[in-house]
């Protein structure tokens, strides 16, 4: 075993200088308890004040915390308060120790560049991406918008189509029958004939025009009023209103109700009539000999409901368009704006039933829809009345920094019959929620300081489990999902429209 | 007398604002623009604490990395308490500090330990889900945090020397 061979002394001086030019060493001698003994090299090129009462040491003293000094010890890159930095090194000496700081600064830097670009290259790598994936998501909804609107477009243009001639033509109808009236008198066979058709043609104005009114209240429609249903007296009604259309074709016309359930049957009584008006309407428009009838059976707490015609019947690949806004398809020749359907199927969507069509070309249709109640007092439209019974008790915490908006919504909330509290900040409201957990936090989005979101998000990761409603005067996708993403259960935007306001508070209030 | 002073060491990824916090709690500043640590800074500041004991934090703002090297592990000796830090509109950067707390758990397994979740102004753009948090409550303090603001900063140090009175 051969020792070290030794460097040839030229060679030791240069590394010796080039070490000591590079590193420029600071050596502090130090007796137990950090008591100064020597100093070599130059201590303020660290920014150490050695005539400082504590030796200028104090901020060395920070670095070994925790750290026993009978043992060496190797801290690299620490950037002092001077801002230089220095790989210091504490090497035990007996009872005392040396702290070597040897100068760091142009490794640091050439170090920090290179790390510097790498690091900011990631981050923005991840910006990217990011911006990449929002960007593919803002082209699809375009995407989904622009078809959404082309349909909407071509609607209209077949809403306009099919209006000029839908209202035209029982009008016309309508007037001349009147002015055979006018001019004939009010008796005879004739008059009773007038009046029959005048009543036909209103009748099927009057289904237009609240099929209509359905159809541009849009896919939410409206919020359904559950009231105690008299069944037989709206299948007499409805009875009443067909059976002149029925018989002015020669067509056999029933109505049969089944009212077997004790209990009260609590629907929507307008939008029931809508339906079975609707699908009664269409089996006389497309029945010309045979019968039609319709059979309510309100049963073990559900209405089923049965139409059905020995009309033309509906060949089986034009079954699902019938349901489609302003479509007649496959039934030739026919009559109508072709809303009634599409209005149905929504309708019973909207009370969650199921529907049914069976049919055939030429052999007659039968529509079977399956009805649940409403929930009598939860889905009733809130009036000062009954506000109280449908929060049932129930506490908002409202969290916005205008106080007018404050007031609007407390005002407005108490109107429905809710306990409020009102704090002007997110902070505050945090604390609030978590002091006392109301039923609904109800909270702006755009606050000074903290932002509502910020606090939505705070709660929620701390397990606030809440109802959370934010109000923001941003009506943009992005605003909604980020305030959704923090954890809001519904978005609201300003101007408040009253009417979504209260939908909102409807649904958050009922159980979860 | 001076207070009693305890090593506290910032862990977490890159870009995640460890720097920033330590100005916003010892000096109360912020700077916008993003300047990478080399090695370490330490910093300190003195805390009252609840009972009125002053306390000193001596806070290591130690260069972010994915893992704890041999240089790394240095920095950590004699440390008390580690605030892990992780920045909201990374998730990537939460795994990466608890991996960290998992790597630095043999060399220091008393120590108190508490998860800073950062750049809460940017609330709007944060990939970590609140669920993801309520979780982690459940085994160690977790604060949401704005270097920018200041907001969560302040008790965040406050619960690490809460945690660490003597």
């Amino acid at each position: 075993m051969s020792a070290e061979p030794a460097l040839p002394s030229s060679v030791e001086t240069y590394l010796r200088t080039f070490f000591l030019q590079r590193t420029r060493p600071l050596l502090l001698s130090f007796g137990p308890d950090w008591t100064l003994r020597d100093v070599q090299g130059d201590a303020s090129l660290f920014g150490i004040d050695i005539d400082a009462a504590d030796g200028g040491t104090r901020e060395l003293q920070d670095l070994f915390i925790g750290l026993p000094l009978n043992g060496d010890h190797d801290l690299p890159f620490v950037e002092l308060s001077s801002g230089r930095s220095a790989h210091i090194h504490l090497i035990a000496d007996g009872a005392g120790f040396h702290l070597l700081l040897l100068d760091a600064e142009d490794s640091r830097s050439r170090q920090r560049m290179q790390q510097q670009l790498g690091n900011e290259a990631v981050l923005a790598g991840h910006e990217k991406n990011k911006a990449i994936s929002r960007l593919r998501e803002i082209r699809s909804e375009l995407e989904r918008q622009r078809a959404t609107l082309e349909e909407a477009n071509a609607l209209k243009n077949a809403l306009i189509a099919t209006l000029s001639h839908e209202f035209r033509t029982p009008l016309t109808s309508i007037f001349g029958y009147l002015h055979l009236l006018d001019r004939r008198g009010g008796d005879g066979r004739h008059a009773l004939q007038a009046l029959t058709a005048i009543r036909r043609n209103a009748t099927y104005l009057f289904t237009l025009a609240e099929n209509l009114l359905e159809y541009g209240r849009g896919e939410s429609g409206a919020l359904l009023c559950a009231v105690a249903v008299d069944l037989r007296a709206l299948g007499h009604d409805i009875e009443e209103m067909i059976r002149p259309l029925a018989e002015d074709k020669g067509l056999e016309f029933s109505v049969r109700v089944d009212a077997d359930d004790a209990a009260p049957a609590w629907f929507d009584e307008v939008r029931l009539r809508q339906i079975v008006i609707n699908l009664l309407s269409n089996a006389v428009r497309y029945t010309t000999r045979g019968e039609i009838g319709a059979t309510l059976t309100w049963r073990d707490g559900r209405l089923h409901v049965e139409v059905r015609d020995t009309g033309i019947g509906i060949s089986p690949e034009f079954q699902a368009s019938v349901f489609k806004p302003f479509n007649r398809g496959g039934q030739s020749g026919s009559k109508g704006a072709g809303l009634g359907l599409s209005i149905v199927r929504r309708l019973v969507e909207q009370m969650h039933g199921t529907m049914t069509l069976d049919s055939q070309a030429g052999s007659g249709t039968r529509f079977v829809i399956d009805l649940p109640p409403l929930e009598p007092v939860a889905a009733v439209a809130p009036s000062r009345g009954n506000a109280a019974l449908w929060v049932n008790d129930r506490e908002v915490l409202v969290v916005d920094d205008d106080p007018d908006i404050a007031q609007l919504l407390e005002a407005l909330l108490l109107d429905l019959g809710f306990r409020v509290r009102i704090v002007t900040n997110a902070a505050a409201a945090i604390a609030e929620a978590q002091r006392l957990p109301p039923d609904v936090l109800l909270i702006d989005v755009e606050m000074p300081g903290l932002s509502g979101n910020a606090a939505v998000y705070q709660l929620r990761s701390h397990g606030y489990r809440g109802r959370i409603v934010t109000l923001s005067a941003t009506s943009t996708v992005e605003a909604r999902d980020a305030s959704l993403r923090a954890g809001a259960d519904h978005y609201l935007t300003k101007p408040l429209n009253v009417e979504q306001f209260v939908s909102v508070m409807q649904r958050v209030t009922q159980p979860q | 007398m001076n207070a009693p002073a305890f090593k506290v060491c910032m862990l977490g990824d890159f870009g995640v604002g460890k720097t920033s916090l330590v100005a916003r709690f010892v000096r109360s500043t912020f700077a916008p623009k993003y300047l990478t640590t080399i090695g370490v800074k330490v910093d300190s500041k003195e805390l009252s604490s609840p009972r009125g004991t002053l306390i000193k934090l001596v806070v290591w703002d130690i260069a972010g990395r994915s893992a704890l090297d041999a240089l790394g592990a240095n920095y950590l000796r004699g440390a008390s308490a580690l605030l892990l830090v992780a920045d909201g509109t990374r998730e990537h950067s939460l795994s990466v500090a608890l991996n960290l707390l998992m790597q630095s758990r043999s060399a220091l397994p008393d120590a108190v330990v508490a998860l800073a979740v950062n750049k809460l102004d940017l609330v709007e753009r944060w990939e970590v889900a609140p669920t993801t948090l309520a979780e982690l409550r459940r085994t160690l303090p977790v604060f949401e945090t704005s270097a920018l603001s200041g907001d969560g900063v302040e008790n965040a140090f406050a619960e690490i020397a809460a945690r660490l009175q003597p």
